[in-house]
């Protein structure tokens, strides 16, 4: 039960179970309280070199430290818990923007609000072979893109930059 | 007719020739140096490998950024793919995010991931399948007319579908064949690599990376650093190749190990090991040999308020460099900490490790309640030298990247809107500027291209082997 | 056979001089043979072209063969940095005759040592001359003269030196040659053919060019790669590692941006030299920063931002694209493991699950993660590496590296430089050796460009003394003879 800790504090007469997994670089070598995501127990571990030295010893009326990045449910389907759900989980800030997909996004034009070919499906042009010309005849292959973008230029939303 | 000794014509003497010599000869460098790289109107000048011709066998980023250096130098460089789905970098994207479509005709819904990016700019793109016997010779057409190639595939196979070295040096005895892989001939020879590999396996990583005392630890360069300096270390092998052939009018073959790049920049690491037995650590954001030379923690970040957390959050650190006895005792002065400037006068005692615990420590006690900005401005108005570490946003926002064209857009003749960064600006020249034409070009974007026109084979015979997924 | 020794041991320098190279033998562990290699060619079935192979690219032949750029003169000015020395070793390597020119007081590079400790100076055998370290390991195949550029005198010969070469490596400040007046624009027209590269951290021009402080101190690296946002996307996250303790933009290990500076350097002179003499044209000015090459090789970041505004992040040890792809420490270490498709990631669930069984559970029960693009999401990361970790943290990496190749996986270990220095096939090729320099013997890593049919690379001579060159190179250069050279000597020219 270590690198993870298997929460089987007593809920309605039921076993939490719920898994709190502890991020291998954060708790490699850590002493201090957490809190299960699901219920709110609070564990004492002392972790070295990744072995549960002490604990995880429950510690009710304290404080957690800090609590888990990431916890899951391994009886319910893996229903779970990411970084950064209110009181639960804390959260993963150092991320490429404010928010992710994790999915192909759709965009029309770049941050400088000028046409570029990042969706999909593409109208074929290919020619023998899949041999390609050396121009996007945006205005033959995606005509309402071309309409948006000189509603932009005209709005002054183009730039240099 | 001989010269009149008794003439003297104003080309035979030293110094300007005309008003604009004279006033090139006067201007300031730096804007002398603007002046001769002209950024922006570098397709007016020549490219320096005019002539020069490469295929590009190869996959991911080592091999083929070896051979994209060439094609933004001005060589003509063919990429060859497996049909259909092309090479396996184009399938990858940061975050499954960002992709660029088409990838093939015959793909509506798959893109070319941006992980594609800067490995491949500037080449002809075209399809054949080596497995295919019937091919070869077509291979060997190509290979008479171009200068060499570069793959990677486990040493053996290129031999064993007779497209090796041994086979391709009598059809064209100058033909400069390149392997690069991880390991190359020895125990290893088979074994697979990645940067990551690299970076793990040659002692970079246990070199980098906060204190282990600290609480840190090995870290991996973010970048696929060893992927691109390997890269780049191969062209300098090709080139070098090439100048040999000049010479002697023979091609060669080139084995080049990717895992070995790091030990080759590893400084002082292994002649220490050597001779004193001392196994070199990691030293955090500090310098083994400078001091004071580090990066510290500021209190605030920059951007408290943006909204991206990159800005938000992490905008917080400023590049301190004050190792000469007069710099570091006004950083002394300015941070309040002139004793540790009595305790440490000379150089090498502010070297040692104690030493540099206690000075950064103290730095960064002075920067706690100070923004990132604050800090470097208070040292350079001191006259010290002092620079934030700056995100990509930054790097795109830069004057100085913008003016000297290393950060710019480009209109892809197929894609649109891209930035591009660096690729002309990995080596400024005055002459024979290098370019970026295109980013990249779908699966087989110029099959036409090299089967009619280079190769002669009837546009009927083109459309079966494509039919047949031979092409 | 070793001779017992009583030694008393109180201070680090009386540990100096107990490790030489030829006190304590390297390697340690013998060097495989080709006979044991043998199978491992065979099993592939690829002996025969392994057989070519080896006897054609063999590093031990390196001498017997040709030099590249033997015809090339490569002449080399620059302090502090490493920039314009590793492309003069480039050239050197590449069998160029190269001089780098010093002060008379020397390159401030060679007073560098790990942490100011002067026990770690080199010391020349004949002359009992010291140096550090990294100025010993950067100065390749190169010539050592001294001369004082800023006397008229000293000017005067450089330019006779420009004057016969074909590259001059320029790693001095903005300006700087050029306001003396033996820069570029000076010295083309006596030698229109040169081809003149400057090296340095940001540039010669531009809004951030390299400046030095009001006392006149240089920028080294890491500037450059801290203005172009390398740092800043290195490191761990300060979610993955409490910030202040790691989780922190992180310079490299390594002055990272000097290596592909002169990298670069090199690569666009030997382009301009073939645009030069293949195609008989004139020499130019070349200009390489730390800052851009290291910029060229940020994956795909700007073009990310100029795609969607996103700011790439630190990731630590784990790679943001591509899941298993990422080391985590282990019982003795850091362990990577890589296995990205579908069939590689149930072999490590495989291979986990023997020794803990709840990582098959896990891992591969959870519907989530069945999906290859899925798992790249940041919560599979951190569930996966967790668990992975609970039976990293069991094995050492030996164990750890055996039982996953079983599996075909790819996997390696965080080596350490001394087990980078012991490990089977870097020996077997090898990629460090024991050189015997005018330093005594010294453990060197090799150049990757040494494997070739024609023309390798070759380490002749690594570190110089302080102007050792200055009778050889003025004769053979500018016919200044060894009277006039001691006469520049003692007025400080040279």
């Amino acid at each position: 039960m270590c690198d993870i800790i298997w929460c089987k504090h007593k809920v309605d007469g039921k076993d939490c179970d719920t898994i709190n997994y502890l991020d291998p670089y954060y708790f490699w070598n850590w002493e201090g309280t957490i809190s299960c995501a699901e219920c709110g127990t609070v564990y004492y571990i002392y972790m070295i070199n990744g072995f549960m030295y002490k604990g995880p010893e429950e510690r009710p009326g304290e404080t957690a430290d800090i609590m888990p990045l990431y916890a899951d449910k391994p009886y319910d389907g893996y229903s779970n818990y990411r970084p950064a759900t209110e009181g639960r989980t804390r959260p993963y800030e150092c991320m490429p923007r404010s928010f992710l997909t994790g999915t192909a996004e759709m965009l029309k034009f770049s941050i400088r609000n000028r046409p570029m070919r990042g969706w999909r499906p593409q109208p074929p042009s290919a020619g023998l072979a899949g041999q390609f010309p050396f121009n996007w005849d945006i205005q033959k292959l995606s005509p309402e893109v071309w309409e948006e973008y000189q509603q932009k230029i005209a709005a002054g939303e183009v730039t240099d930059w | 007719m001989a010269k009149d000794p008794r003439v003297t014509r104003i080309e035979d003497l030293p110094g300007p020739k005309s008003q604009g010599e004279m006033e090139e000869m006067k201007m300031p460098y730096e804007e002398y140096c603007k002046g001769i790289f002209d950024v922006g109107n570098e397709h007016s000048k020549p490219t320096a490998l005019k002539g020069l011709k490469w295929l590009s066998c190869t996959m991911y980023i080592f091999t083929p950024h070896s051979v994209a250096n060439l094609a933004e130098l001005g060589a003509q460089v063919v990429k060859i793919e497996m049909p259909r789905m092309g090479d396996a970098m184009r399938h990858t994207s940061p975050f499954n995010e960002c992709y660029l479509y088409p990838l093939h005709d015959t793909r509506p819904t798959t893109g070319t991931g941006l992980g594609f990016t800067n490995a491949n700019p500037n080449k002809y793109f075209m399809t054949m399948d080596y497995h295919i016997p019937e091919m070869r010779e077509h291979f060997y057409s190509l290979v008479r007319k171009f200068d060499g190639l570069t793959e990677l595939y486990r040493p053996g196979t290129m031999d064993k579908w007779q497209l090796g070295y041994r086979q391709l040096t009598e059809i064209n005895p100058r033909f400069i064949y390149v392997w690069g892989g991880g390991f190359g001939y020895g125990p290893k020879i088979f074994g697979g690599s990645y940067d990551i590999l690299g970076q793990a396996h040659a002692g970079l990583a246990s070199i980098t990376g906060m204190h282990e005392y600290m609480g840190g630890h090995c870290t991996k360069q973010t970048n696929w650093v060893i992927d691109w300096q390997s890269g780049n270390l191969i062209t300098c092998s090709i080139l070098a190749a090439i100048h040999h052939r000049r010479k002697t009018g023979l091609g060669t073959m080139i084995e080049f190990s990717q895992v070995q790049v790091p030990t080759r920049m590893s400084g002082y690491s292994f002649p220490m090991y050597g001779k004193f037995g001392i196994v070199r650590q990691r030293w955090g954001n500090w310098d083994t040999q400078l001091s004071v030379h580090g990066i510290i923690l500021c209190g605030k970040s920059d951007f408290p308020d943006a909204d991206n957390p990159q800005d938000k959050f992490c905008a917080r650190y400023v590049m301190v460099s004050a190792f000469q006895d007069a710099d570091f005792k006004e950083l002394c002065a300015i941070t309040g900490t002139n004793n540790l400037y009595e305790k440490y006068k000379s150089h090498n005692e502010r070297c040692e490790g104690e030493a540099q615990v206690e000075i950064y420590t103290a730095l960064e006690k002075w920067a706690e309640d100070k923004t990132r900005s604050e800090v470097a401005k208070t040292l350079q108005d001191a006259g010290l030298l002092a620079e934030p570490v700056r995100n990509d946003r930054e790097a795109y926002e830069s004057p100085h990247f913008r003016e000297r064209g290393t950060v710019r857009w480009l209109d892809d003749p197929l894609f649109g809107d891209m930035l591009v960064h660096c690729g002309y600006s990995c080596g400024h020249m005055e002459k024979t500027p290098r370019r970026i034409n295109w980013h990249w070009r779908p699966v087989g974007a110029d099959n036409k291209k090299v089967y009619q026109d280079w190769l002669g084979i009837p546009q009927s015979q083109i459309q079966e082997w494509y039919d047949k997924v031979w092409i | 056979m070793a001779e017992k020794k009583d030694i008393e041991i109180n201070s680090r320098a009386d540990t100096i001089g107990l490790m030489d190279m030829d006190v304590r033998p390297y390697p340690v562990t013998p060097v495989v043979s080709y006979d044991e290699v043998k199978p491992v060619y065979e099993k592939r079935k690829a002996l025969e072209f392994c057989e070519w192979a080896e006897a054609n690219l063999k590093f031990e032949k390196r001498y017997s063969k040709d030099e590249s750029l033997s015809h090339i003169r490569v002449l080399d000015i620059g302090l502090w940095r490493l920039g314009h020395k590793f492309a003069t070793s480039l050239f050197g390597e590449a069998g160029a005759e190269c001089v780098s020119i010093e002060p008379p007081g020397g390159d401030p590079l060679r007073k560098l040592t790990p942490f100011g400790r002067e026990e770690y100076y080199l010391e020349n055998r004949d002359t009992g001359e010291k140096c550090g370290m990294e100025f010993v390991a950067e100065t390749v195949n190169t010539h050592c003269v001294t001369l004082d550029v800023e006397t008229e005198e000293g000017q005067e010969i450089f330019k006779r030196m420009a004057g016969i070469s074909d590259i001059v490596i320029d790693g001095m400040p903005p300006g700087y040659m050029d306001n003396l007046g033996i820069g570029y624009r000076q010295l083309k027209e006596a030698n229109p053919k040169m081809i003149y590269i400057w090296v340095g951290v940001n540039g010669q021009w531009g809004p951030w060019k390299d400046k030095q402080s009001k006392f006149g101190q240089w920028e080294l690296a890491p500037f450059g790669s801290c203005a172009d946002s390398w740092v800043h996307n290195t490191g761990l996250a300060q979610d993955l590692l409490p910030r202040g303790k790691g989780g922190d933009p992180t310079r490299s290990g390594v002055w990272l941006e000097d290596y592909t500076a002169g990298g670069q350097a090199f690569l666009n002179a030997a382009a301009a030299l073939y645009w030069r003499d293949e195609l008989g044209n004139s020499g130019q000015m070349i200009e390489v920063t730390g800052s851009e090459t290291l910029l060229d090789m940020l994956d795909f970041d700007i073009t990310w931002y100029g795609f969607n505004a996103s700011i790439k992040g630190r990731s630590g040890g784990w790679d943001p694209n591509l899941n298993q792809y990422a080391w985590n420490p282990c019982k003795d270490g850091y362990m990577m493991i890589g296995g990205q498709t579908d069939k590689l990631w149930y072999n490590i669930g495989f291979c986990l699950e023997r020794d803990y069984h709840q990582f098959g559970r896990l891992i591969h029960e959870d519907p989530f993660l069945k999906e290859v693009g899925a798992r790249n999401a940041l919560h599979a990361l951190i569930k996966v590496y967790s668990v992975t970790t609970r039976w990293l943290r069991d094995q050492c990496r030996v164990e750890a590296e055996a039982k996953l190749l079983e599996y075909q996986l790819a996997a390696g270990p965080v080596m350490f430089i001394d087990e980078v220095a012991e490990f089977p096939h870097f020996k077997y090729r090898p990629w460090m050796y024991v050189q015997e320099t005018d330093y005594g013997p010294l453990l060197i890593a090799s150049s990757p460009s040494s494997y070739q049919v024609q023309a390798p690379f070759r380490c002749k001579w690594m570190g110089r003394d302080l102007g050792f060159d200055n009778y050889e190179i003025y004769m053979k250069w500018c016919g200044i003879d060894q009277n006039r050279v001691n006469e520049f000597k003692q007025k400080g020219v040279m």
